[in-house]
């Protein structure tokens, strides 16, 4: 079956007569995938809107042809490392990977293998529970915990935050290992060389862009101007953000470590 | 949540045992010493002791399994949708847990009651019918269970953290109000009311006489519940709650923990 999560004209709203937090989503993911945008721009909602945990306000999204409001009890299909949904039971965590990993027919093995490379002991788990460990020790478990339920789809929320750096390099080869879809959300530029194969779309002020190889990305650059040969062109705070191919004129977007920083020079900062 | 974490929940250890011993004990030696200390007086009275005071700690139990049921919420629904515990699975086993964690508190209430009526008036009063006594009991966990889930799904459908607190108390502050009946006859609105059915379903089966419509403490003429009337309404509240129960499992989408604590 064709595997791919597909968003068409996706808008959500939290609070009635709210502005929406994302307005139009288009796009499909059928690739290992990045979503790139600052802060507030509303990757972490599209996330949860896929996983179906928040109220969709028109628009739909697919899972391989079929609509997520219509999919129950479908596991190996879509796994997230949202904190959030790992709170099933107050137990400790080794109980709680056990469950999940139980429940969706996983491998506990590769999340306790990918816990111990990352230098947590499981004896350690054993005696912990999900909300009593620090933030990058979390991550790495419910990073690990969404790899282990073997889904083709696993949606993984700023698996780098909170990492030290020697982390985030291992977080990216486990990654790379994963047979299956991933879309990782993250507002991080710098893992783009060890991410070469795959694709990145980016999202700003509730809208989505893209996708481009991130090949063609490394070597593309930010101008302001409207440039007519653009690879992406996107809209940031009411002015024209152009991708380019890399002619000199603009800044090498891989030159940039965090793309907020296209906020500052859309406003000439 | 599983039947051992629920049975040590401090919150529930309180709401349903400890706050619930003070009424036992008031029971037995505040309001018992208005109680002729024959058998037959002292079993009628123990049954409508134990028939409230169950549907009261049930209640409290109650408060904590919707809270924590609350705050799973978004878990609920993920493993729902993406693993393979469908909804009324999902239903099934919590309940079964549940249940096994109310039936646990009804038999400590049943425990303490006895001993502290034994204590009070010198002998131990049993149930008439044990059986009977024992699926009343299973229906008003049953309903317990359906009523927290209900209201905690509406909390979550509805979108309003605000009212958690609030919609989560709403078991025990009814239960209170049905506490009335001992001095309100609440004639045919009885049977419209679970916790009311609850006491009397308990009373009948404890005491093995039909127990009246209210005015429990209060001498004089009392009309007389229809017990199988009783057992009927209770059912069906329990069926009609766990049917919307699934219907609003398949639609809610979760609140997340920081939108409770927040609001």
């Amino acid at each position: 079956m064709f595997s791919m999560i597909l968003s068409q004209d996706l808008y959500v709203t939290y609070k009635w007569r709210q502005d929406p937090v994302l307005k139009g989503v288009n796009g499909s993911f059928k690739n290992k995938s990045l979503i790139l945008g600052p802060n507030g721009s509303g990757k972490t909602t599209f996330f949860r809107a896929i996983c179906a945990l928040t109220n969709i306000a028109s628009g739909k999204i697919m899972i391989d042809e079929k609509s997520i409001e219509d999919l129950y009890a479908t596991k190996e299909i879509l796994s997230t490392n949202f904190q959030e949904v790992y709170t099933l039971i107050g137990s400790n965590v080794y109980d709680i990977i056990r469950l999940y990993t139980d429940l969706s027919d996983g491998d506990p093995e590769l999340a306790f293998g990918i816990i111990q490379d990352f230098g947590i002991d499981l004896e350690f788990i054993k005696k912990r529970k999900l909300g009593e460990l620090s933030s990058g020790q979390t991550k790495i478990i419910c990073t690990a915990l969404a790899l282990a339920m073997k889904a083709k789809h696993v949606l993984l929320d700023e698996p780098f935050e909170e990492l030290d750096p020697a982390k985030k390099g291992k977080m990216v080869k486990h990654l790379n290992q994963y047979d299956g879809v991933i879309l990782v959300n993250t507002h991080e530029t710098w893992l783009l060389k060890s991410l070469r194969d795959w694709e990145v779309f980016f999202m700003f002020e509730g809208v989505l862009y893209g996708p481009l190889l991130v090949e063609d990305l490394l070597k593309a650059e930010i101008s302001l101007a409207e440039e007519p040969d653009t690879l992406l062109r996107l809209k940031v705070s009411d002015k024209t953000v152009s991708i380019i191919r890399g002619k000199g004129k603009g800044t090498l977007l891989a030159s940039l470590e965090n793309l907020d920083k296209i906020y500052q020079l859309a406003e000439g900062e | 949540m599983n039947a051992k974490s629920l049975l040590t929940n401090p919150y529930i250890l309180f709401w349903s045992i400890l706050f619930i011993e003070f009424w036992v004990l008031m029971w037995a030696y505040i309001f018992g010493n208005y109680i002729s200390p024959t058998e037959e007086a002292v079993r009628i009275y123990t049954a409508t002791a134990y028939g409230n005071l169950l549907m009261l700690s049930l209640s409290g139990a109650s408060v904590t399994i919707a809270s924590s049921l609350l705050y799973s919420s978004k878990s609920i629904r993920y493993v729902t949708k993406f693993t393979k515990l469908s909804p009324s699975r999902f239903l099934l086993e919590n309940l079964t847990s549940s249940l096994i964690a109310l039936l646990a508190i009804s038999a400590v209430m049943f425990i303490s009651v006895t001993g502290v009526f034994f204590a009070r008036f010198g002998f131990v009063v049993m149930p008439v019918d044990v059986v009977g006594l024992s699926f009343s009991i299973f229906l008003g966990t049953l309903f317990i269970y359906a009523m927290a889930l209900f209201l905690n799904f509406s909390v979550i459908i509805l979108r309003a953290p605000k009212s958690a607190s609030f919609i989560s108390f709403l078991p025990l502050i009814l239960a209170f109000s049905a506490y009335a009946s001992l001095w309100i006859d609440f004639g045919n609105v009885t049977y419209f009311s679970p916790f009311n059915c609850i006491v009397s379903v308990c009373y009948y089966y404890f005491s093995g006489q039909a127990p009246p419509t209210g005015n429990f403490l209060v001498h004089g003429e009392q009309n007389l519940v229809n017990v199988t009337l009783a057992i009927g309404s209770l059912i069906s509240w329990s069926i009609i709650l766990m049917m919307l129960n699934v219907v609003l499992l398949k639609r809610m989408r979760g609140i997340g923990v920081d939108e409770i604590r927040t609001t």
